[in-house]
């Protein structure tokens, strides 16, 4: 069992981390209140191969493995979430094509996602239905060489920037579920007002409306049919990024407070000699370390989702709810910790708090993500 | 083999090497080249001076210079060669004491006799500790920072006698030189510095930090980001590792940060106040008294209040 | 024609610790100074616009063929080392001694750059001391470099001057921090830097005699922050203060 980095591993968390301290983190309230990242960031990304890392070279990924994946993107997150969050739904919609798509598909739709020039991301969720296949009422109508789609997704992040979006519609003729590659921004797509959040509003988020949106049949994604088997598949990349974001957050949050405990003096004496204190700091100090085992450890796991989609799926779900309610817990602690001013804007645990609300909420609750595991487990997995 | 050697292409940086000579207990010898002006000033400091005279010799020229002074090293055997540590003596230093084999050490800021033995003290590990060390080899070659010795006062009685050395030809050419963009300032000798950091967010409040420099009679200083980031000052203006080492009576630091590379630069300061907007600031731990304000508000007042 | 960049790796200062005064080194990673990526910057630069070939040389313990990655990515196109865990004792005479010996073991050499020093120990004398050795011509502090055919152009950034100078090649340059931005190596090129052309060779290969320490270092020290740390509520006096501590109002 060796818990060190290998150099290679150190030196893609570098690249992530140099890049994103320097060229993410100082603009994160600009572009919080543009409610935008701006699009060349993401070619600025691609060109230091942070876009696609766990893909192929051929179709324009890094090759840098789930792991490199898990350990860019922490770092990411640490620098600027929002932009992790768009990332993060950008390599699930990559994920979905790499796994799924033929070689055509691949060469066509990859190459400019893993450049940064597209941002993509996958669409399932609308308004009558978070994750459950049978309420989906998206349509595909097949004539000649075309698929005709029709109706409305909900919550789609990266839906405002150029690239495809594998959209999971039903398809009349059979009913069953299928997933379409779609061009953003062809005839019949259209996006709403974007969402405000209560954090990360740079990531954009956008209902999207299909009316009459014409699909070639070449674009159809696998098989009809394979619609719901495509999230289940893909949203292991979603899970995984949500737990890097939430580990993001719990690590900064800890470090804020810290170095508060460190600084701030009561009647002459560090707080840290306190034992409330300390007993706050400790707490904080185990589940970030708990956390990031299991991170990691299914990040390994991630590196043979291919070969392994169940176990894989089984440690996502499990990484995704652990590390995102212990961030919670651990920014909670972290205000404890700092008494009032957490609660001031000008200081970051106010925005820490704010962001690690969101993880649990998100690609699945708590709860499903139990249920999700209960149900590995007791199928011997 | 006895006695120390110094030299400097700057006289002020030569006489306060001859300072730092009498720390060692032997005969001092000083060398000027091509400066006749700093031959007899040295002196006039009560220095032994050797002035070597020769147009072929060109101070740009590292490896030329380092072998005439071996040369001048091979006639005079002195144990100890004592060069300034600004960039010129830095580089001399190691080509020279490749060619006399000498132990060689440069940013040396103070000599300390112990046991008979000089130990030399400089920052190691990035400014985060202070080393003390020894040269083992039989001639020693050290580098000292400047302002870490005062310049003697005239003496008289020194004397001026002339040496000559060989001079090979020359792999280098001077072809232009100009001198820096600089307003001649001198941090490092100032007796009070206000030293700016990053905490300083508004450009335009550097003309109310230049008039209370003015009305303390001190010296605008800087931490690195503020001249090569932002470039609101020269970079001649530096405190801290990438830049000069000040030792006032008085630093104010507004807004600067506590990292060792700035600090480095200012912690022999006698007194040193702080002022910055974060209660928490790091820079708090290296002063004497400290004032938690927003300088935007903090610099006018101190300016009207003065 | 090679461009020769030599590096030294030393332990990330970032994660230094200091217990009881005394620097703990133990367990830190190793990493490339700020300086010396400068000056692998300044040769891949060169390489750009030369078609020059950049080779990295370094000597270091067992550490150093996973250290010099960071190199390799960062634009290098191999890489020539010295391996033994002897070097960590070693100080600049012998570790300029080793290097030169390297260098003239290559062929085809336009320039050899150096960083200033090392962020650990800065002598800052190995540049110059290999320049000695080979008997070729140095700038330090450049700031910019231009080759033309046989010869190097470099503009110096001196205490109080710029100078520009002309030397023939080979020749060796040394650079100061801050010179250039070291590019961030792609993830694409970290993942191929283990895979790039390296020789390694051990003290062994190099017919050197080693000789004795020059420098002992007597203690090595975190200095003591004396500082009174008071804190003082008002302008008013902040004036005493400084009034106190002998400044006068001009």
């Amino acid at each position: 069992m060796d818990f060190d980095l290998t150099k290679e591993q150190s030196l893609i968390q570098k690249t992530a981390k140099e890049y994103a301290q320097t060229a993410l983190a100082p603009r994160f309230d600009e572009w919080e209140e543009a409610h935008n990242v701006p699009l060349e960031i993401f070619s600025e990304l691609g060109d230091l191969g942070l876009m696609g890392l766990p893909f192929p070279e051929q179709y324009g990924g890094s090759d840098a493995g789930f792991d490199g994946y898990v350990l860019a993107v922490e770092q990411i997150c640490m620098a600027n979430n929002a932009v992790g969050s768009a990332i993060i739904a950008h390599n699930l919609g990559m994920a979905i094509i790499n796994a799924f798509g033929n070689e055509e598909q691949k060469m066509k739709f990859l190459p400019p996602a893993g450049r940064g020039e597209q941002v993509l991301s996958f669409a399932f969720t609308e308004p009558g239905t978070g994750s459950d296949p049978k309420q989906i009422t998206c349509t595909a109508k097949k004539e000649g060489d075309y698929y005709i789609l029709n109706g409305t997704k909900r919550f789609i992040s990266n839906a405002q920037y150029p690239g495809t979006l594998g959209i999971v519609a039903r398809d009349v003729d059979s009913d069953e579920l299928g997933t379409f590659i779609v061009e953003k921004f062809c005839e019949g797509y259209s996006i709403s007002e974007r969402w405000e959040k209560i954090a990360l509003n740079a990531q954009g988020l956008y209902d999207i409306y299909l009316k009459d949106c014409k699909v070639s049949t070449s674009d159809v994604l696998g098989n009809i049919g394979e619609g719901f088997f495509h999230l289940e598949a893909g949203i292991g990349y979603g899970k995984m990024g949500i737990a890097c974001s939430a580990m993001a957050v719990a690590q900064q949050a800890y470090d804020a407070a810290l170095e508060y405990a460190q600084q701030k003096l009561h009647r002459g004496k560090p707080i840290t000699k306190f034992q409330a204190v300390q007993l706050l700091i400790a707490e904080m100090a185990e589940k970030i370390e708990a956390c990031r085992l299991v991170l990691y450890k299914s990040a390994m796991i991630g590196n043979n989702s291919i070969k392994n989609p169940h176990l894989f799926a089984k440690y996502a779900a499990l990484s995704k709810n652990f590390v995102s309610q212990n961030a919670v817990d651990v920014t909670r602690l972290a205000m404890e910790l700092v008494a009032s001013y957490g609660l001031m804007k000008d200081y970051k645990i106010e925005r820490l708090y704010r962001e690690a609300i969101v993880f649990p909420q998100v690609e699945g609750v708590p709860h499903m993500q139990q249920v999700i595991l209960a149900n590995y487990i007791l199928a011997g997995i | 083999m006895l006695g120390v050697l110094v030299w400097s292409v700057q006289t002020k940086l030569a006489c306060e090497l001859l300072s730092a000579a009498r720390e060692i207990d032997q005969e001092v010898f000083a060398l000027a080249i091509n400066d006749d002006a700093q031959a007899e000033s040295l002196a006039q400091k009560g220095a032994q001076v050797f002035r070597l005279n020769n147009q072929s010799l060109e101070i740009a020229n590292t490896a030329s210079i380092a072998h005439a002074i071996s040369q001048v090293v091979n006639q005079l055997n002195p144990e100890y060669i004592l060069l300034s540590s600004n960039r010129r003596g830095k580089e001399l230093a190691g080509r020279l004491a490749q060619i006399i084999n000498a132990g060689c050490l440069s940013d040396v800021r103070a000599l300390v006799s112990s046991d008979g033995q000089i130990e030399c003290v400089r920052n190691a590990l990035g400014g985060a500790t202070i080393a003390h060390q020894v040269i083992k080899t039989q001639q020693k070659l050290i580098a000292i920072s400047a302002n870490c010795y005062e310049v003697p006062s005239d003496q008289g009685g020194g004397q001026v006698q002339d040496i000559s050395v060989k001079v090979e030809d020359s792999k280098l050419r001077l072809l232009s030189t100009q001198g820096k963009p600089s307003e001649g300032v001198d941090i490092s000798s100032a007796e009070v510095v206000v030293a700016v950091g990053q905490g300083l967010e508004n450009e335009e409040l550097l003309e109310t930090v230049n008039k209370i420099a003015n009305q303390i009679g001190g010296i605008v200083g800087c931490t690195k980001p503020i001249a090569t980031d932002r470039k609101w000052l020269g970079e001649e203006r530096i405190i801290g590792l990438s830049g000069a080492t000040c030792k006032p009576n008085v630093a104010l630091l507004l807004g600067t940060s506590g990292q060792v590379q700035f600090s480095v630069g200012i912690r022999d300061a006698d007194t040193i106040v702080a002022v910055d907007k974060d209660d928490q600031a790091n820079v708090f731990t290296l002063a004497d008294y400290y004032l938690v304000a927003d300088l935007n508000d903090f610099l006018p007042k101190l300016s009207t209040s003065l | 024609m090679k461009c020769i960049v030599a590096l030294k790796q030393i332990p990330d200062l970032q994660q230094l610790r200091i217990r009881n005064r005394e620097p703990v080194l133990n367990d830190i990673p190793y990493t490339l100074g700020a300086i010396d990526k400068n000056a692998l910057e300044l040769g891949v630069q060169l390489k750009e616009e030369l078609d020059w070939e950049v080779v990295v040389i370094s000597a270091g313990n067992e550490e150093l063929e996973d250290t010099i990655k960071e190199a390799l990515a960062g634009g290098a196109d191999n890489s020539f080392l010295l391996i033994d865990n002897q070097i960590d004792q070693m100080d600049s005479a012998e570790i300029a001694s080793l290097l030169a010996e390297m260098i003239r073991r290559s062929e085809d050499i336009g320039l050899a750059i150096f960083g200033e020093g090392s962020g650990d120990n800065y002598t800052g004398q190995v540049g110059s001391r290999v320049a000695e050795i080979l008997g070729w011509p140095q700038a330090g502090y450049a700031t910019s470099v231009s080759v033309d055919g046989s010869t190097a152009k470099v503009t110096r950034a001196l205490d109080d001057c710029i100078e520009e100078v002309e030397l023939d090649l080979p020749a060796v340059i040394i650079v100061s921090a801050g010179l250039n931005t070291p590019r961030i190596p792609s993830v694409m090129q970290i993942l191929k830097a283990g895979k790039l052309p390296k020789e390694i060779i051990t003290l062994d290969d190099l017919s050197l005699v080693s000789s004795a320490n020059q420098i002992e270092t007597v203690s090595n020290l975190a200095p003591i922050a004396e500082r009174k740390q008071i804190k003082i509520g008002s302008v008013d006096e902040l004036l005493n203060c400084l009034e106190s501590a002998g400044v006068e109002r001009r």
